[in-house]
């Protein structure tokens, strides 16, 4: 195995780990990570494969291949972070609203008006 | 006696508006509006200070979220309280209280469930910058494309809702896009729709505090992905 092989596989394996730990009960996210990870390693392991595969879908070079794949995985990612994010705001959007209007300011004053009418 | 104008909430979200709010509310007392619910939009400055002697509903978002959720927090709110008509205002003065009374009309006659203001009906056009007039006549278009109405104005403050409307809609934007949002959801409810003319009156402070024609690609780029993941 090669020095460039083995930093590859160090920073695959830890990345697994965390990923598997944080993703255990989520089924779809963990087959996904799994054959992300697994093609990683074939890929790691045996990079002329990338060429190989790369010639017969039309693209010059294994690494092409690659960077176009990863622009695909990373508008996916965006995607998914920010359908996170709108959830997300959606949720504190509700719990503001609903602390405002349980604290709304408004009939002190209609008394006050009152009052004075 | 019931007042004629007891069952109109007018709605305004403010945020920073300090220098102009208790104008603004004045301007609505002085037309017999006496049932104002100003959102305090996460404010840095204390605006409540300003009109804590009149008569406002006053509600805070502790957090900025824009002027969209500001609506929606004011719209149910003001369900709460009985309404039968809400009207939307600016807050930085830019709107005339004597329009309010052309906008609700029709919604009083049934003739119409939700009333939007129109700068570019009037004979005389409002002194609307330039810059501003060609992005909003552009805007015409691009709510054309998501909502299918072809308005005159396309982000007009002023508008005024029937109890119909509120019960049905819930705004998702929180920000800019909810003018957007809104005509969508007139297209998908066929809610019956009219433009009246009203005034908008350009100042420094109106211009300054205002929405950049920058801005305008930020509410294009949220209208795309509130589509994306409706």
């Amino acid at each position: 195995m090669k020095g460039i092989q083995f930093i590859l596989m160090t920073g695959v394996a830890f990345i697994s780990l965390y990923f598997f730990i944080q993703l255990k009960k989520r089924i779809l996210d963990f087959l996904l990570l799994g054959i992300m990870i697994i093609c990683a390693i074939v890929f790691i392991l045996w990079p002329d494969l990338t060429n190989i595969i790369a010639h017969k879908l039309g693209v010059g070079r294994g690494v092409d291949l690659l960077f176009y794949i990863a622009i695909l995985i990373f508008w996916f990612v965006v995607l998914k972070l920010y359908a996170r994010i709108r959830k997300l705001e959606k949720e504190f959007t509700h719990f503001i609203r609903q602390d405002a209007l349980s604290k709304a300011i408004g009939s002190a004053n209609n008394e006050q008006d009152g009052k004075q009418s | 006696m019931q007042l004629i104008n007891d069952d109109i909430f007018i709605i305004i979200p403010a945020y920073n508006e300090k220098l102009v709010i208790r104008e603004v509310v004045l301007s609505l007392h002085a037309q017999d509006y006496k049932n104002i619910i100003l959102i305090d939009d996460g404010s840095d400055q204390n605006i409540f200070e300003e009109i804590q002697d009149l008569h406002v509903h006053y509600l805070k978002h502790y957090i900025n979220l824009g002027q969209g959720a500001a609506l929606q927090t004011g719209f149910c709110y003001a369900l709460k309280q009985g309404t039968n008509i809400c009207v939307t205002f600016d807050a930085d003065g830019q709107h005339s209280a004597e329009d309010i009374g052309r906008l609700i009309t029709p919604i009083r006659e049934n003739k119409a469930d939700i009333v939007l203001g129109s700068r570019f009906l009037l004979k005389k056009e409002s002194n609307v910058p330039i810059g501003r007039k060609l992005i909003l006549k552009l805007a015409r278009f691009v709510n054309f494309c998501f909502s299918g109405l072809l308005l005159t104005d396309a982000h007009n403050g002023l508008k005024a809702l029937s109890k119909n409307v509120l019960e049905k809609i819930f705004l998702e934007e929180n920000r800019m896009s909810h003018a957007s949002e809104i005509l969508m959801e007139v297209s998908k409810h066929k809610f019956r729709f009219l433009e009246i003319p009203v005034n908008i009156h350009y100042s420094a402070y109106t211009i300054q505090k205002g929405q950049k024609n920058f801005d305008s690609l930020k509410i294009l780029y949220d209208l795309i992905l509130f589509k994306l993941f409706k």
